[in-house]
């Protein structure tokens, strides 16, 4: 490949990638923290929407089903401080299941780790949602 | 459910779903990563539990 053709395709990339979204990348990082799959859908991207807002809405009902604890922020204890941000990274069903009172943690079930891991994983999972949906919204990803 | 593989092929599913949605653009592809990642960590944690049982 020329030089030239190899400049042309590297600007076409470029142009590509730096097309931005017309939302506020702040109202897209706000709601997909808030919600799962809500900034993909305010950009248009419906079924991406969709799947993660069944998908990890559902790892976080069974996390709660399974026994899992709502952990608080303990400076004092380290892991659970981390487990306790983990989790508020999906702010709505933190929210919601923390005011229905669930989430208490049922230290003698037997998938009482399992549920843990589900609450987790679903509220990293939700920050790796929240930050492709603002790629997408400042155009650092192609829309 | 109580059942140690059935918690790992249902924490599998979600994992690889949301994966593939993330980093591929059309749903066949999305399908074909998350399939990918799906038999990779229930086969991997396979592997992994007869090395384990083999050895230990």
């Amino acid at each position: 490949m020329s030089r030239t053709s190899r400049s042309t395709v590297r600007a076409e990339k470029t142009a590509t990638a730096a097309v931005a979204s017309p939302v506020n990348p702040l109202v897209v990082g706000v709601l997909a923290w808030t919600v799962p799959g809500a900034g993909h859908l305010l950009q248009g991207h419906f079924r991406k929407a969709v799947t993660f807002f069944v998908v990890l809405g559902a790892m976080f009902a069974i996390g709660l089903a399974f026994g899992g604890r709502l952990f608080p922020f303990q400076l004092g204890e380290p892991l659970v401080f981390l487990a306790a941000v983990a989790e508020w990274t999906i702010a709505v069903p933190r929210v919601v299941a923390g005011l229905a009172g669930l989430g208490g943690g049922n230290v003698v079930s037997v998938t009482y780790e399992y549920g843990n891991t589900f609450l987790i994983v679903s509220g990293l999972l939700n920050a790796l949602v929240l930050f492709d949906a603002l790629d997408r919204a400042t155009g650092r990803k192609p829309r | 459910m109580t059942s140690h593989l059935g918690v790992m092929i249902l924490f599998a599913a979600c994992v690889s779903l949301v994966f593939g949605t993330l980093l591929r653009e059309t749903p066949r592809e999305e399908l074909r990563l998350a399939s990918r990642i799906f038999i990779g960590m229930v086969g991997g944690a396979y592997l992994v539990g007869w090395i384990m049982f083999l050895m230990f």
